[in-house]
């Protein structure tokens, strides 16, 4: 028997999954309470829409506020650190020391600072998704070769050519793959922040749903949650390799192989 | 040294910050209380039973969501690694499963588990599962072919490639792998505290912050931090003796 | 043949140049009372074993590292900064941008003093241009690095050290990365090269059969600290031919260098 060719199969996998989202409720193998079918979760999205298109802003403008300053943040953080070897051996190792902690526990502080509104789902998703972009920018800094450098010198780069012409271009890869990781955690932050406390955004019907056991309403809010990180994914990825052709090509499956495992830090709670 | 001399500074810095800002009313005391304020209600806080009872709950759900998760995503984790087709179906797809926040699918673990002991294990070995995963992939992946090449041309056997070869050589890794789960497996547990729970330290500190105790809150964030930072460092110290032969 | 012209005057002058590191472990001695002058137009290999300082040294001829004692004269004048006008160089590893097209990356020194110079952008294209074809590899010019085999990234390489049209190039063990026979080929380009262009060159390899192929004379350096413990000139006559190597003079060449190499620990 020959098998199927791995993107048939995977297309395979995930009609044979929205059809047993379908099925498995119809025919009562498992109860409506607990999987509710594709078609009822679509028919409360359609009739709902108003309110699930007013959530899905507040979201999204929680995400791009949080993005703002993770990216932003995590990225002029990480190149001062990745940059600067005196910084860099100083602080690193406390960063990565503080990765262990769990940042949601510090979510209740940000309520308590900010109150149940947009302001702590910002902080949180931001500070989140910070410390991730800021170490991954560091790394990428830090493995600029530094013949690069050496032979901009030689040509008779200026200081401000070095930093302008070779290690801004050298870093973008970098710089991207912060965005995209950035932009998932941020999106993760503040999901999860609404489903904790909250009074709008979609993670704050996920919630609301499920506490009124309104199984269709939970599923409804948590497909939108699912097409929203994976059409991020799926965009940074998109922007990304038609940014950095040079990059993404001119690498061997290796080394990109060695990165992932080095930072598995993209992986979502 | 020099720099272990500095990093004590940095952080005693910042300690001496947390107690003097709120002392001196440059920040609300009432939204950050002096470290050691929250120090001495930490002390209280140790010797109340109903705390002891919420450490051991939460470290219960820890420990069996770990040992759960582990030889799960070890077992996935290798099989994408060493079958060519499953991997080359399922590593794309990971990565959009990566990116998904695991947490929407909690009200799906206390619909089917309510809101219990097994809704919390089950939601983190869940979420943990794709870590070791990930990480047990990239650990088998590592492993040089240089390597299995020559001991096979020495004879080696399949027993002999896997004890000798791949477990010494992915050591490091798998360790990392192992720590790096245990954050994320950490995580989830909190998470799924936080979210619905009627005990373990997550419940705890969600009260607290809900009820603006920030004493209590702070003194609970410290434990946690510091439970984690102590375990992660354990096992990087361990992680460092594997891999001295790696350049 | 051209590159005889100029052969009394001096192009590179190094007086007594000692180099200490400041290590963890103490200072290390790493070059000791180097003296060398090498005339203009000549083309000159240093070999040495591993580690004996030839890439600090050629360094400290680039101007990218300052040595502790003794000085570096280029056409008369002390050399403390990298100063493309007079020198070019070319890495080991051929360190194009990979972010660059072939062309673009040519023209990145012309680029870095554009305004200054009031070249106009197309007087800077038609240089970069030229070089192109120069190295042959006309039609090129908008591939990436990643789309280019070692030899033709050197051959950039090489049209990138070349385009500001300085005096004297420095190479570093350019050709280390590539396998025998295109190492072999790029060899014989250079020589090529260098003889339309009239450089004095200073090359660094591992290769005895490299130096012999290349030099008008080769320097042996020891193991740390270097020093010049002996001056080969290179009396095949110009242009060299890949049958020349089969010769006893060659091969007595490349043992005499061999033998000083050897006697260092």
């Amino acid at each position: 028997m020959r098998l199927p060719a791995p993107a048939t199969a995977r297309r395979g996998m995930l009609v044979a999954l929205l059809l047993l989202w379908e099925l498995v409720p119809r025919t009562g193998l498992l109860p409506e309470l607990f999987l509710p079918a594709l078609s009822s979760t679509l028919a409360v999205l359609w009739q709902d829409r108003q309110i699930y298109s007013a959530a899905l802003l507040v979201t999204l403008y929680e995400v791009a506020l949080a993005m703002l300053i993770a990216c932003g943040g995590g990225i002029a953080a990480g190149a001062v650190v990745g940059g600067i070897a005196r910084l860099r051996e100083l602080l690193l190792p406390v960063f990565s020391s503080l990765y262990a902690v769990p940042i949601v526990i510090l979510y209740p502080v940000f309520t308590a600072w900010f109150g149940v509104g947009p302001e702590s789902k910002i902080a949180f998703a931001g500070i989140y998704a910070f410390f991730p972009v800021m170490l991954s920018t560091a790394a990428g800094i830090r493995t600029i070769d530094p013949q690069f450098i050496l032979a901009a010198r030689s040509m008779g780069a200026t200081l401000t050519q070095q930093v302008t012409r070779v290690i801004i271009p050298a870093s973008l890869p970098t710089v991207f793959a912060g965005l995209r990781l950035g932009g998932a955690l941020a999106i993760i932050g503040v999901v999860v922040s609404e489903m904790l406390t909250a009074a709008a955004g979609i993670g704050y019907l996920v919630t609301l749903n499920r506490t009124i056991l309104d199984s269709p309403r939970v599923f409804a809010a948590l497909l939108m949650i699912l097409i929203l990180s994976v059409a991020y994914y799926m965009l940074a990825r998109a922007f990304e390799s038609r940014m950095v052709v040079w990059q993404s090509a001119g690498r061997s499956p290796k080394a990109a192989q060695n990165e992932s495992a080095g930072v598995p830090v993209s992986v979502a709670v | 040294m020099k720099i272990l001399l500095a990093r004590l500074a940095l952080l005693a810095l910042v300690l001496a910050a947390w107690e003097l800002m709120p002392r001196h009313e440059i920040v609300n005391p009432l939204l950050l209380p002096p470290l050691s304020d929250v120090l001495a209600m930490l002390g209280e806080l140790l010797q109340r039973p109903q705390v002891h009872l919420a450490i051991g709950v939460t470290a219960a759900e820890v420990a069996v969501a770990f040992l759960i998760a582990v030889p799960l995503g070890a077992a996935l984790g290798v099989l994408i690694a060493e079958n060519e087709y499953l991997g080359e179906v399922f590593k794309p797809v990971l990565f959009y499963v990566f990116s998904i926040p695991k947490s929407i699918f909690l009200p799906m673990f206390i619909l089917v588990f309510g809101i219990t002991f097994a809704q919390k294990v089950a939601y983190a070995a869940f979420t943990t599962t794709f870590v070791v995963m990930l990480s047990a992939s990239a650990a088998v992946e590592s492993v040089k072919q240089d390597y299995l090449l020559v001991a096979r041309s020495y004879g080696a056997t399949r027993m002999q490639i896997l004890l000798r070869v791949y477990v010494p050589s992915m050591m490091p890794l798998l360790l990392e792998a192992l720590r790096i789960s245990m954050i994320f497996n950490f995580t989830a547990v909190m998470i799924a505290e936080m979210y619905a729970s009627r005990a373990g330290i997550g419940h705890l500190i969600a009260g607290w912050g809900e009820n603006f105790q920030m004493r209590q809150l702070f003194a609970g964030i410290i434990v946690l931090a510091t439970v984690a930072i102590l375990f992660n460092e354990t096992v990087r110290y361990f992680e460092a003796r594997c891999s001295t032969w790696r350049t | 043949m051209q590159h005889v012209a100029h052969l009394d005057e001096t192009a590179i002058e190094v007086a007594n140049l000692s180099h200490i590191y400041a290590g963890a472990q103490g200072t290390v001695p790493a070059l000791e009372e180097i003296s060398m002058r090498v005339g203009s137009g000549r083309f000159t290999v240093i070999v040495g074993p591993s580690g004996c300082g030839k890439t600090s040294l050629l360094m400290m001829l680039a101007g990218l590292r300052a040595q502790s004692q003794g000085t570096i004269l280029c056409h008369g004048r002390p050399i403390s900064d990298p100063d493309p006008k007079r020198v070019g160089v070319i890495f080991q590893e051929a360190s194009l941008y990979p972010w660059l097209s072939a062309l673009d990356n040519i023209e990145f020194p012309l680029s870095l003093r554009g305004a200054r110079e009031r070249e106009t952008r197309q007087q800077r294209r038609a240089r970069a241009e030229a070089m192109l074809r120069l190295v042959g590899l006309e039609g090129f010019g908008e591939r990436f690095p990643y789309e280019l085999s070692g030899g033709m990234k050197q051959r950039v390489s090489i049209a990138r050290g070349l385009v500001q049209d300085p005096p004297v190039l420095l190479m570093d063990e350019p050709f280390a990365a590539l396998d025998e026979q295109t190492r072999m080929t790029m060899g014989h380009e250079l020589l090529r090269i260098w003889s339309t262009m009239l450089k004095t060159v200073v090359f660094i390899t591992h290769s005895l059969t490299e130096a012999v192929y290349l030099a008008d004379e080769v320097l042996v350096m020891s193991a740390r600290p270097g020093r010049i413990i002996d001056r080969i000139a290179v009396n095949l006559p110009r242009p060299r031919t890949y049958e020349m190597m089969a010769t006893d003079v060659f091969g007595q060449l490349r043992d005499r260098i061999w033998q000083q190499i050897r006697k260092t620990p």
